[in-house]
């Protein structure tokens, strides 16, 4: 849980899981990202069980800053370098907007590349 | 060709592409959208809802297409396939930023539309257009419509309508310029964000500009000038144009009217640049403003010109001359910042305003961010402010609630041992570096600061830009509103009221000092006529006035 200690009247505690989501949706919605991947196979293994909202999506918070890693399958044929800047732009633009806690690092993993139109 | 042109590298056989167009002429169109973008590239800049995190959209898709242009300038290839393919390679190769990509996916599209095809004829331009937005579509999970991706799919769409009609390219080409145009307007209808801000969407005007540069180019008009522009109001930036005063033209002359028959903004603008230079045309509602720099025996021309196009609303003109003095004289106000010496404690502050930078760094500041409300500073701008320090022991205060996020963040990206005072308002930062001593332990220091926040009252005035109701009080547009450490207090339609008002609010009759800081947009008489009332009310206080050169409010004030 992350705690945003700028309440004055109390705490408000964030889960992972919800700036996960956060994460995910700004994610999809960015130019070049066409999917996400599971992390790990384990994470892989789970997500055929139970459809999980932050697939692909791994959020640290080490009591002052948040730290979201991606793992995303872009298009193939568009630039890469510019897809994951600008994805890793937007997530950190919506999590700062929706949570009001600085994060500190965005770290976009290329996981795959999907060919929908071979030139 | 039009003499204005000047194509070095085409022969202009682009300019006949009724029936059909190969590659040189292709190359051709492309760089007259090319020219059209970087003319317009400003335009587009501006249109950003801020904060969005795609910077500069303007100059992203710009450097997209000069990349993609790059690619076959010197290319003398006929085949128009593989010299689609070239400038789609040469998009990829160069994207920048969202739009940039995006628009690398549309040029990947088109392409793929052409593919083994010599030349292209009014269906094949079709098909590459129709294949340029399934590509671009393809691109993203969730389209977010009311974006460029919007503008391509109408595009196609007009397109295959118009071929049904005609194979006579050039009146496609004039017909999708058309769709894109009517298509950007729609833009703010399909998203809430861009609707708010009062802009269309800056990825889909640079769309429609390289096309309509194209058509332009067909038609001889000029690519250079950017002249039949409108810009939203809200996004209109006189102040820019102050730097580039022409000798001669001494007045500037702004119009605001409605025009009673739908205006010809080309004849508009070749009729005001008979009369003078700087013309900057605005549009909202209907409602225009006319913007232009002129000599001063020809001052009223503009107004009598106006006059015969529909009703004139207002009216302001100003010396130019007397302004830029004005301008001169605040760039030799320069702020000289206090030294650093290694191992001491720095201070970088954030000031919304000129005097109230002065008056930090008299106080000890070692860097000035510039930023205030409605001007926020980056995370990276705070960061250059201290990163050549010669100290690692860094105290930001970001003086404004809106910064606190950037400054923390900023201060998260460093190796510098940075701590950041939330300061919220101005008189919070300087009651805090009052208590600042450099040559002391960090911790004491910072927590010296931190707790000299809460000694001061800060009050600010300003004026209300919308109708809204906080805190049970009622807010009109235009009144003068008061603030007290970040809460509406109240608002009145006569400043000197509003200040006095929030002094009895702020309970300064229990307090000692009274510090007021006057902003850019109140005179010199006004701050007089208030600070005599202030000093009827309170005799016994002790009062003090300085020059914030803060925009938006007219007043930030402490009392302590």
């Amino acid at each position: 849980m992350i705690d945003d200690a700028f309440n004055s009247l109390g705490n408000i505690f964030v889960s992972h899981k919800a700036i996960a989501t956060i994460a995910s949706h700004s994610a999809l919605e960015s130019y070049g990202v066409v999917g996400l991947a599971p992390k790990d196979l384990a994470e892989g293994l789970v997500q055929v069980l139970v459809k999980d909202p932050s697939l692909g999506v791994q959020v640290d918070f080490d009591g002052k800053n948040i730290d979201i890693d991606l793992y995303i399958i872009v298009e193939y044929g568009t630039r890469i370098k510019s897809v994951a800047s600008s994805v890793a732009d937007n997530v950190r633009f919506m999590v700062e907007k929706a949570v009001g806690l600085p994060v500190k690092s965005v770290n976009v993993h290329i996981r795959g590349l999907r060919i929908s139109n071979p030139d | 060709m039009n003499s204005e042109l000047n194509f070095p590298s085409g022969d202009g056989r682009a300019l006949n592409i009724r029936e059909k167009i190969d590659g040189q002429g292709f190359k051709e169109l492309l760089e007259a959208g090319l020219t059209w973008l970087r003319t317009n590239q400003q335009l587009v800049n501006s249109l950003n809802v801020f904060p969005v995190p795609d910077g500069d959209t303007g100059t992203n898709m710009l450097l997209t297409m000069q990349a993609a242009y790059n690619e076959v300038s010197k290319s003398g290839e006929a085949n128009i396939g593989k010299m689609a393919h070239s400038v789609a390679q040469g998009a990829l190769m160069g994207a920048r930023g969202n739009s940039g990509v995006i628009l690398s996916q549309i040029w990947r599209g088109f392409a793929r539309g052409l593919d083994s095809h010599d030349t292209m004829d009014a269906s094949g331009f079709v098909r590459a257009l129709t294949e340029a937005r399934t590509t671009a579509y393809k691109g993203v999970v969730r389209p977010v419509e009311g974006t460029i991706l919007t503008v391509t799919k109408d595009i196609a769409i007009e397109a295959e309508k118009k071929l049904s009609e005609t194979t006579d390219m050039q009146v496609i080409l004039e017909a999708i310029v058309k769709e894109a145009d009517a298509s950007v307007k729609r833009t703010p209808d399909l998203l809430p964000i861009l609707k708010q801000a009062g802009v269309v969407d800056s990825g889909g005007k640079g769309l429609f500009i390289i096309w309509e540069g194209m058509v332009r180019y067909l038609n001889g008009q000029s690519l250079e000038t950017a002249n039949a522009v409108v810009q939203p109001l809200a996004t209109m930036q006189l102040e820019e144009t102050m730097e580039s005063v022409e000798p001669g033209q001494d007045y500037e002359v702004v119009v605001d009217f409605r025009p009673s028959t739908p205006l010809d903004l080309e004849k508009f603008y070749s009729d005001l640049s008979e009369i003078g230079t700087s013309i900057q045309v605005g549009e909202g509602d209907g409602m225009y403003r006319m913007h232009i720099h002129v000599p001063t025996e020809k001052r009223y021309e503009p107004i009598d010109y106006t006059m015969t196009l529909g009703t004139i609303t207002k009216v302001a003109m100003e010396n130019l001359v007397a302004q830029m003095e004005t301008l001169e004289k605040k760039a030799d106000a320069k702020v000289s910042l206090a030294p650093v010496e290694p191992g001491q404690i720095a201070v970088i502050a954030v000031s919304p305003g000129n005097g109230i930078s002065r008056i930090f760094a008299s106080l000890g500041a070692n860097g000035i961010v510039e930023g205030g409300q409605t001007m926020n500073p980056s995370t990276e701008e705070i960061l250059k402010s201290f990163e050549n320090l010669p100290s690692d022991k860094i105290v930001i205060l970001p003086n404004n609630k809106n910064i606190v996020l950037a400054a923390q963040s900023a201060a998260s990206v460093t190796v510098k041992k940075v701590a950041v005072i939330p300061t919220r308002s101005v008189p919070q930062g300087l009651s805090a570096i009052l208590r600042l001593d450099p040559d002391g332990d960090f911790e004491r220091v910072v927590k010296d600061m931190t707790s000299a926040i809460d000694d001061v009252e800060t009050g600010e005035v300003t004026t209300a830009t919308r109708n809204v109701e906080i805190n049970g009080v009622e807010v009109h547009e235009g009144e003068v509103i008061a603030l007290l450490n970040g809460n509406l207090m109240l608002a009145s339609d006569n400043l000197d009221e509003a200040c006095l008002g929030l002094l009895a609010k702020a309970g300064t009759d229990e307090r000692e000092r009274i510090t007021l800081f006057y902003g850019l947009n109140i005179n010199k008489a006004d701050v007089n006529r208030i600070v005599d009332k202030i000093r009827q009310k309170y005799p016994s206080h002790e009062i003090e006035l300085h020059e914030g050169g803060q925009p938006h409010y007219q007043f930030i004030l402490s009392v302590e």
